[in-house]
C-alpha cells in the first residue's frame, strides 16, 4: 500500500519497484492467454502502463497483487478478444507429436512419462483445443483445471460472479471434453481402455 | 439417464476434484456404458492438457522493469502535447481578443496620428490673418507659418 501510495504521489521509482516485484505475477497471467513471449511482453506493458494511469482508483481496500491480477486478466481478455478464433481441431489438424502423445496416452503408458517434450506437446494440444472456446471460457477452465483454482478466486481475478464462473468453466469443460472425445473416436482407439 | 448423470458429473468440476464418492459412481457406471467410458477418458486426457498448459510460464527478463519505465515516459511525452493543445484552445479566445485589442490600440495610436498630420496641404491654404490670430496653428508647422507670412509681404510689395 505505501509503494501504492508513493507511486499515487507521482514516484517514479516506486512505480519501477511495483513493476520489478509484481511483474512475475502479471507475466503469469498474460501465460495463461498467450504463448510467444513477445505477446505475453506486450500484455505485460500494457497492464503496468493501464496501472499507472488508473492508480488514482486503487483505494487500497485489496491487495495491489489483486487488483493487477484483475487488470492483467482484463488487457489480456481485451487483446485475445480482437483476435479470429481458430475453427475446431480435427484429427487431420494433429502434428505428429500430437498424435503419439494422444495414442501413447490411450495406451496408458504416458502418465509415467511426463516428460518436459511430453508437457509442452500437451500444452500445444490444449491450446489448439481451447482456441475454439471463448476467451473467458478458456481462462476459467485454465484457472479451476489447470491452477486448481477456486471458483472464488477466479471470480476475484476477473471481476465476474462466482455463478458466471461456474456457467463458464461448465460449457468450456463439457465443450473441451466433446471435442477430445471426437479426436478419439476419430483416431479409431480402442475401447478396452478405461480408467481404473 | 444414467448416462447423461455421469457426464454431468464430469462437465460440473475438475476431475481433481472429484469425491470418492463421485469417482466411485463413475467406476461402476463405466462398467457398463461404452460411451461414458469415452466420456470418462476424454475427461482425463483433457484434466491431462490443462494441467500441462498452465505449467508453461513465461518469466520476465531482467530488462523489463527499464522497458515499461521508458514506455511510461514515452507515454507522459505524448501526453503533453494534448494537454498544451488543451490550454490552447480554452485560453485562445482570450489570447485572440488581447491581441486584437493590441492591435487596435497600435492603430489609433501611431497610424492615424500620421495619416491626419497635413503634411502637404497647400500653403495658400492659410492667410497671414489666420495665422496671426492664432485660427488652425496647431495644425501648421513652423516652415509654413513662416512661408505664409512671407507670401504674403511678397504680395503687398508688388
Amino acid at each position: 500500500m505505501d509503494l501504492a501510495r508513493q507511486a499515487q504521489d507521482g514516484d517514479e521509482s516506486a512505480f519501477a519497484e511495483i513493476v520489478r516485484r509484481y511483474s512475475p505475477r502479471v507475466f503469469s497471467v498474460a501465460s495463461r492467454f498467450f504463448r510467444q513471449r513477445s505477446l505475453v511482453e506486450e500484455a505485460a506493458q500494457e497492464v503496468f502502463l493501464k496501472a499507472y494511469t488508473q492508480l488514482g482508483s486503487f483505494e487500497g481496500r485489496g491487495s495491489l497483487e489483486g487488483w493487477l491480477t484483475r487488470i492483467a486478466t482484463n488487457t489480456c481478455l481485451n487483446m485475445v478478444r480482437s483476435s479470429k478464433r481458430r475453427p475446431e481441431l480435427t484429427v487431420s489438424d494433429l502434428t505428429d507429436d500430437e498424435e503419439g502423445w494422444l495414442n501413447q496416452q490411450s495406451a496408458g503408458d504416458g502418465r509415467e512419462q511426463a516428460s518436459v517434450e511430453n508437457s509442452l506437446v500437451a500444452a500445444d494440444l490444449a491450446d489448439r483445443l481451447l482456441a475454439v472456446l471463448p476467451p473467458e471460457d478458456q481462462q476459467a477452465l485454465l484457472m479451476i483445471d489447470g491452477e486448481d483454482a477456486s471458483i472464488k478466486e477466479v471470480a476475484e481475478a476477473t471481476g465476474w460472479s462466482e455463478s458466471k464462473v461456474k456457467v463458464r468453466a461448465f460449457r468450456a469443460r463439457k465443450k473441451l471434453r466433446e471435442a477430445m472425445e471426437k479426436l478419439l473416436d476419430h483416431r479409431g482407439k480402442p475401447v478396452e481402455q478405461v480408467s481404473k | 439417464m444414467k448416462e447423461k448423470h455421469i457426464t454431468e458429473i464430469l462437465d460440473n468440476a475438475a476431475i481433481a476434484s472429484l469425491s470418492e464418492v463421485e469417482l466411485n459412481e463413475i467406476r461402476v457406471h463405466t462398467k457398463d456404458c461404452v460411451s461414458c467410458r469415452d466420456a470418462f477418458e476424454a475427461a482425463q486426457l483433457a484434466a491431462v492438457i490443462l494441467k500441462s498448459r498452465a505449467q508453461v510460464t513465461i518469466e520476465p527478463t531482467p530488462f523489463f522493469q527499464t522497458r515499461v519505465m521508458a514506455a511510461l515516459r514515452e507515454q507522459q511525452a505524448v501526453e503533453s502535447v494534448p494537454a498544451m493543445w488543451r490550454l490552447w484552445k480554452s485560453a485562445k479566445v482570450l489570447v485572440s481578443s488581447m491581441a486584437v485589442t493590441t492591435a487596435a490600440l497600435a492603430a489609433l495610436s501611431f497610424v492615424l496620428p500620421a495619416t491626419s498630420t497635413p503634411v502637404d496641404q497647400p500653403v495658400s491654404a492659410y492667410s497671414a490673418e489666420s495665422v496671426i490670430i492664432g485660427q488652425g496653428s496647431d495644425e501648421l508647422t513652423y516652415e509654413q507659418v513662416l512661408s505664409t507670412i512671407y507670401a504674403d509681404d511678397d504680395e503687398a510689395g508688388k
